[in-house]
């Protein structure tokens, strides 16, 4: 079945993507961070933040029609926060860009700015997604002190989560086809309650399977990947580079 | 249900940086209790029941009296009575990381938030109150389950909710006021808790049929016995119950504005025009003010400078909102049993008239 895997770009190769995993993750995280501390009526101070996230999905190669749609299919959340926020407060606030001046209402800037907010936080995240396979994401996570149990974890969520999703598609069609919505509630209740049970069942009885496979390969709790991780002059240039942007954009010109 | 994945824009930097640390130590913990209970080499195979969540949210189910709506399961709850609290809060951590990253649901610095509000507090409170109303699982009957599933959905799921209003307004970041955004989250997962609770005992009830082990059963339970008059009274009584506290929320929040259009002319009359502080000074400032407001921000008169328009609601309205004297909650009681008998009502006739139509079209 289709699935629209996030990561089908991971596999390309650019400048992004041959950077090291840690110092994309730690990026988007000082990137974040950044953001997130503005304050609520900052609009025009976060222009210059806007091309962090260009510049990546530009050199990665990542399609940016995919990026947008991407960022909008998960936009109505960002866009139900910025209205409240219109609602809420009136009170006007003072806007300058050079020599011009206007009142807004706070609200339309509070809204304005939740929603760049958002919007570039999401676009750095999914630009720096595209660029990373995800085992490799895993291993640098591991790198960065996180218990190697749950990133081991996290490679079998990632590996059966198409296979599992699959499945649920399949019992879902069936159902479908077998015309459930006609049925009264307390039938599709129990319909429901017995594709979910049955689905968990498959997949007790499937990790089953999974555990006894590995084990009889050799398997005792301990990843080993053949990918290696390395973190070269090109990843310090990268992270340097990232900061004095960051700072330039806090300190200097907001 | 819609999950309620909190986004990095309503918190700060020292709160996502706590909720962060503090999920990491309920994490670290729940892996550290976990290896004492598994060995080594079958604790990455939790990894494959955290896609079954994923899956198990893909399976929905179209709501009764809300048409075009549909609900799937939260997962937390079921997880925490099928396999225990400390796995369920691995899984369900795995869940929410892999939805933060891969499909960026859910803030990244947001992260421990969601943690603790989706995984750690519903796993913790919902399979410690299903544990206790369940008693020996030989014993309890089907609607028993039922009652203990519903009352667990419910309470865990309010309860990492009821956590949002309070998190954002550690960080100073609420737009609306902190009880009015209380009321809406608790209401609103009232009605999340019910519906997961009613799928979850759907579920468990076909396991506790088809694999009765993981439910700590020694054999499925006999089909024949009989359906007594409290058997009956269970799928209502939940929904009754969901009601009834739905309406007591509802008038407990109406009694705190004396009236929407005065309440909303009372704040837009506060202006504030002050010019942002801005440089490391401010930062300074700023800093020092929220760690003084955390001791006790009920005192302080003037709130950091730019959320003022936001927290400062006249003191009338705050001493007005817990209402002593219950008779506005004894009116919204009457209110929604009336409201729900009137809507049972429709519905019956909808659904034999339905029914009807059906017939007719059947050769």
């Amino acid at each position: 079945m289709h699935h629209s895997h996030i990561d089908k770009f991971a596999q390309q190769d650019s400048p992004i993507h041959r950077l090291d995993a840690r110092a994309k993750f730690l990026a988007v995280l000082a990137y974040t961070a950044v953001l997130v501390s503005y304050h609520r009526y900052a609009l025009l101070e976060l222009a210059p933040l806007a091309i962090f996230p260009a510049a990546l999905v530009a050199l990665s190669g990542v399609p940016a029609g995919f990026v947008l749609k991407r960022v909008l299919a998960l936009c109505p959340l960002a866009m139900m926060l910025a209205l409240a926020a219109i609602l809420y407060d009136p009170s006007p606030r003072a806007v300058a860009l050079a020599d011009w001046r206007w009142t807004l209402p706070g609200g339309v800037l509070t809204a304005g700015n939740l929603a760049a907010k958002f919007i570039l936080a999401v676009t750095a995240m999914t630009a720096v997604m595209c660029a990373t396979p995800f085992s490799l994401l895993l291993e640098a996570m591991r790198r960065l002190a996180l218990p190697a149990a749950l990133t081991l974890l996290l490679g079998f969520l990632y590996r059966y989560l198409f296979v599992l999703s699959d499945q649920a598609m399949r019992l879902r069609r069936a159902r479908d086809f077998r015309g459930a919505a006609l049925a009264p509630m307390s039938r599709r209740l129990a319909a429901s309650g017995g594709m979910i049970g049955s689905l968990f069942v498959r997949t007790l009885d499937r990790s089953e399977r999974v555990g006894l496979a590995m084990a009889a390969r050799g398997f005792t709790g301990q990843p080993h990947s053949l990918r290696r991780l390395g973190f070269g002059r090109g990843d310090v240039v990268f992270l340097a580079a990232v900061a004095v942007y960051l700072a330039v954009c806090r300190f200097l010109l907001a | 249900m819609l999950a309620m994945h909190m986004a990095n824009e309503l918190l700060d930097l020292p709160t996502s940086a706590l909720t962060l640390a503090l999920g990491a130590a309920a994490v670290g913990l729940a892996i550290h209790r976990l290896r004492g209970q598994l060995p080594p080499e079958k604790l990455p195979l939790l990894g494959v029941l955290g896609a079954f969540v994923f899956a198990a949210q893909m399976i929905n189910f179209s709501l009764p009296l809300l048409p075009g709506t549909s609900a799937h399961l939260g997962g937390a709850v079921l997880l925490a009575i099928l396999l225990g609290p400390s796995a369920a809060i691995v899984v369900m951590t795995a869940v929410l990381m892999v939805q933060c990253l891969l499909f960026q649901d859910g803030g990244l610095l947001a992260l421990g938030c969601n943690i603790i509000n989706m995984g750690v507090v519903p796993a913790l409170a919902g399979g410690w109150i299903y544990r206790r109303l369940l008693g020996r699982p030989e014993s309890a009957g089907g609607t028993r389950r039922y009652l203990a599933c519903w009352a667990a959905c419910t309470v865990g799921v309010a309860a990492g909710a009821a956590l949002v209003p309070v998190e954002t307004l550690m960080g100073g970041r609420l737009l609306i006021d902190a009880r009015d955004f209380l009321a809406v989250m608790l209401g609103l997962h009232l009605v999340i808790g019910l519906i997961e609770g009613t799928i979850t005992s759907a579920v468990l009830g076909f396991l506790a049929r088809v694999r009765p082990a993981v439910l700590g059963l020694s054999a499925p339970p006999s089909q024949t016995t009989p359906r007594s008059r409290w058997d009956r009274l269970a799928m209502p009584l939940p929904l009754l119950a969901t009601a009834l506290l739905l309406a007591g929320l509802g008038s407990w929040f109406a009694s705190a504005h004396p009236d929407g259009l005065e309440w909303s002319l009372l704040r837009g009359g506060e202006h504030s025009t002050l010019a942002q502080p801005t440089g490391l000074a401010a930062t300074i400032d700023r800093w020092q003010k929220r760690w003084s407001l955390m001791t006790d921000y009920t005192r302080r008169d003037q709130p950091l400078g730019q959320e003022s328009a936001q927290n400062s609601s006249p003191p009338a309205v705050q001493s007005a909102w817990p209402n002593p004297d219950g008779w506005k909650s004894l009116a919204g009681l009457v209110g929604t049993l009336a409201t729900l008998a009137a809507l049972a009502g429709i519905s019956q006739v909808l659904r034999t008239r339905r029914h009807a139509r059906h017939a007719d079209h059947a050769p």
